[in-house]
């Protein structure tokens, strides 16, 4: 299949691929899997005061679009704040990309990740606020 | 990788080869069998008959390449079980955190092998997933023994087939490595 050339883009120099320290309570970690083709991925976002995502990695092991999904992803994380962070729909990373409806699910990938990694730095938030 | 139904539902590979729908398969004897057919319907032997029994030849041709395809791959062949009962499988619940978590492990175990060209640790992750793909298949096998035919029974095993679907992909990726490599 004919990747386009955005995918290709960032498949071939994936932007912020690395690791975040998971216990640090003010990163957020999302793991995610499709089970339909095996890929894993796993986004990390860093939350500075105020809010705001000052840093995104990832990791993810799959297929090319899978690897551009989740390289645009944390592009577009930095310098947003966590509720700008959690509008991110998988259709804009399908419109950026110009991803094909085989590879829809590599977005939804993405998006999952995303909301899990936000998921992940507020409940550590709360758990820090316990007294 | 894509999602959609990898293979037509309207056609029973198992009935294209004769056989009887089972996960477990004698799979030495289904190649023989789809040699066999191959043969029988090959364009050679319909020189001089009609066209459109050399178009039937031509579609059965394809049809029984398309069954020995999805039934010599135990993940296809899952999928095709599932598919027979209404089971689907491309709408799959979640992994769990920890086993993906330890694909992701693997994974990395793997990419560090592979730039330190450690061929022996990557023997070594290699043998280790492809042992738990058999024992997924194994479990897989008896789960569609015991519940024939009865939904209820066979829709928890969906899960499992996306667990072999992750050790597939990793023992893939391992091959792409080895090929790199020769």
């Amino acid at each position: 299949m004919a990747y386009s050339d955005k995918v290709v883009e960032h498949a071939e120099n994936p932007r912020n691929v690395g690791t975040l320290d998971k216990n640090d309570p003010t990163v957020g970690t999302g793991l995610v899997g499709a089970p339909a083709c095996g890929d894993v991925m796993r986004l990390q976002i860093k939350v500075g005061d105020g809010g705001i995502i000052e840093d995104a990695k990832f990791k993810t092991f799959g297929c090319g679009s899978a690897i551009a999904s989740s390289s645009l992803a944390t592009e577009w994380l930095k310098g947003k704040n966590l509720d700008d962070a959690g509008k991110i729909r998988n259709v804009d990373i399908v419109e950026e990309l110009n991803l094909p409806p085989v590879k829809v699910h590599c977005s939804v990938l993405a998006e999952d990740a995303i909301k899990s990694a936000i998921e992940d730095y507020r409940r550590k938030q709360a758990q820090k606020q316990l007294p | 990788m894509d999602t959609h139904l990898p293979f037509n539902v309207r056609l029973d590979p198992f009935a294209t080869l004769g056989l009887a729908p089972s996960f477990v398969l004698d799979v030495p004897a289904v190649e023989r069998r789809h040699r066999d057919l191959s043969r029988a319907l090959h364009p050679d032997r319909f020189v001089g008959t009609s066209s459109s029994e050399r178009r039937a030849a031509l579609a059965k041709a394809v049809e029984v390449n398309e069954a020995w395809r999805l039934l010599r791959d135990p993940v296809r062949r899952a999928e095709v079980l599932f598919s027979r009962v209404g089971i689907p499988i491309d709408h799959q619940p979640a992994t769990e955190p920890a086993f993906l978590m330890e694909i992701l492990e693997l994974r990395e175990a793997l990419g560090e092998a592979q730039a330190a060209h450690d061929l022996g640790a990557i023997t070594r992750l290699s043998t280790a997933v492809a042992a738990r793909a058999r024992l997924l298949e194994s479990e897989l096998a008896e789960g569609f023994e015991s519940a024939r035919d009865d939904r209820d029974r066979l829709e928890p095993l969906v899960g499992r087939l996306g667990q072999l679907r992750y050790l597939q992909r990793f023992l893939d990726q391992v091959r792409a490595i080895e090929d790199d490599f020769n």
